[in-house]
């Protein structure tokens, strides 16, 4: 069984990886098989420096697909469903719902080609053994090779698969934030469960009416190591303003660049870094167009993505 | 006359002929306007953004409104020793002005904008802002595409609905 497993990784993933150790690259596979495959319902919070939220997760599982909920449990009760190729976001302060479609294709998944780049950038080992949540857990953790990219300490259930834990650190081994569930129960979970609780039927929708699109002229004079384009698209924002969109991976993390015109924004540019846990975004003006370039990657990674925006009419 | 214009400016003549010449680049005279046209071509050539319309009579103007500095000029004997980039030869020359007069003549009346390059703000600290009010749309745009939550799921989406202190203090 566990050779089975072996030999299925290597012929999976391409010749770079094999100088990982197959566990490690079999444990990746296992907790994204458990994230597409197990329903289950939990309690899961929220660190980072500032701010620590409690949030609620539900998954529900058949044939036609899956449907996937997300309470916030502390202040506005915020609800984010799920579904195969939709992501609503149910704002009951602002009576709106944002839309989020994908048309191209599903949620990106790590195939084995990405499972391939993320070898490349990251050293993967097994770690400790720890209890979370009633669970016992193996960390499997993944080490930048360089400081653009940040590390990470995922913490499965040994029996499923199923994440329970996952810290972000920086180079300097510094936690930057954390998710960790704090009660989980696998299976048992109905259709009702993931129903969104708020009647929207009156609430404002904004759609962001993604497509892909290239952004002529828009580029990156050149990129960050690791990191290659994955997809361009065009979409609206927040008072349906126009925006192309360039997203930017080295297979784990992920750095997007939004360009807007200048014209017509109600809210005045503030070029400049702001930081949220993990998530930078940077904020700058190029040809009359705003930049912002927003990414779970070290300030100076979203920083220099973002000085390498041009445009070459 | 052109293809003396050009070896000017590859460094080319000595200093007697190029005083001569320098004295006949007379303003507003077509050896002048030659003059321009080819530091343009070369600097087309070379990639060099050119500079806004009307630079050189802002330049004429300030100038113009300097007091004259009484110094003595610095003798130089030689060719020039600045490094020579390209050598339009006379031909070259008249060859590139057509194709710039013809790309002039075709381009839209609207200027089109330069291009910006990347290397402009190279400061190692940026300045540090709170996070923007629309934060939360780029965040869940960009949520979607971030290979992480194949491994954690919707976990991560959380960041997507957060409220922001300094939005909140704002309101």
């Amino acid at each position: 069984m566990k050779l089975g497993a072996y030999a299925l990784t290597l012929a999976l993933v391409s010749g770079a990886v094999q100088a990982q150790a197959p566990e490690t690259l079999a444990w990746l596979r296992k907790m994204q098989d458990a994230a597409q495959k197990l329903s289950y319902t939990g309690t899961f919070v929220y660190q980072n420096a500032g701010r620590s939220e409690t949030s609620r997760i539900t998954r529900f599982v058949e044939a036609s697909g899956d449907i996937e909920k997300l309470e916030v449990m502390d202040g506005v009760p915020r609800e984010i469903v799920r579904t195969k190729d939709t992501v609503r976001c149910y704002l009951p302060g602002a009576r709106l719902v944002k839309v989020d479609r994908r048309t191209e294709r599903g949620f990106p998944a790590l195939l084995p080609e990405r499972i391939s780049a993320v070898a490349k950038n990251y050293d993967i080992s097994l770690g400790e053994t720890r209890r979370i949540a009633g669970y016992d857990c193996q960390a499997v953790v993944l080490t930048p090779k360089d400081n653009l990219r940040y590390g990470y300490r995922l913490y499965a259930d040994s029996a499923s698969g199923m994440l329970l834990r996952a810290v972000t650190f920086d180079a300097g081994g510094e936690q930057i934030e954390q998710f960790m569930f704090t009660q989980l129960v696998i299976g048992g979970v109905t259709r009702d469960m993931v129903k969104p609780r708020h009647a929207s039927r009156s609430w404002r929708v904004e759609d962001a009416e993604a497509s892909p699109a290239r952004a002529a002229g828009w580029g990156l004079s050149s990129e960050l190591p690791g990191f290659q384009k994955v997809v361009e698209l065009k979409r609206r924002l927040s008072d349906s303003r126009p925006a192309a969109q360039m997203v930017y991976s080295d297979g784990l993390a992920a750095v997007s660049v939004f360009i807007e015109s200048v014209e017509g924004r109600l809210e005045p540019v503030r070029p400049g870094m702001a930081s949220m846990g993990a998530i930078h975004m940077y904020t700058r003006e190029v040809a009359n167009h705003v930049v912002t370039v927003v990414g779970e990657a070290p300030a100076a990674s979203v920083q220099r993505i973002a000085n390498a925006v041009e445009y070459r009419p | 006359m052109k293809d003396r214009i050009s070896a000017l400016m590859d460094g080319e003549l000595d200093d007697r002929s190029a005083s001569e010449l320098i004295g006949n680049l007379t303003h507003g005279s077509e050896n002048a306007e030659a003059w321009r046209a080819y530091h343009l071509i070369r600097d087309a050539l070379r990639g060099t953004a050119p500079l806004s319309a009307g630079f050189s009579a802002r330049v004429a103007w300030k100038l113009a409104d300097e007091p004259t500095v009484l110094a003595p000029r610095r003798i130089r004997s030689g060719r020039s020793d600045s490094p020579r980039w390209f050598t339009l030869s006379a031909v070259a020359a008249s060859f590139a002005a057509v194709a710039l007069v013809g790309w002039l003549a075709f381009a839209p009346q609207q200027p089109a904008p330069a291009p910006v390059l990347a290397k402009a703000p190279a400061a190692e600290k940026p300045l540090i802002v709170p996070m923007p009010s629309s934060a939360n749309d780029y965040l869940l745009a960009h949520q979607g595409f971030s290979p992480r939550v194949s491994l954690q799921g919707m976990a991560p989406y959380v960041l997507t609905v957060a409220e922001h202190p300094a939005e909140a203090a704002r309101k």
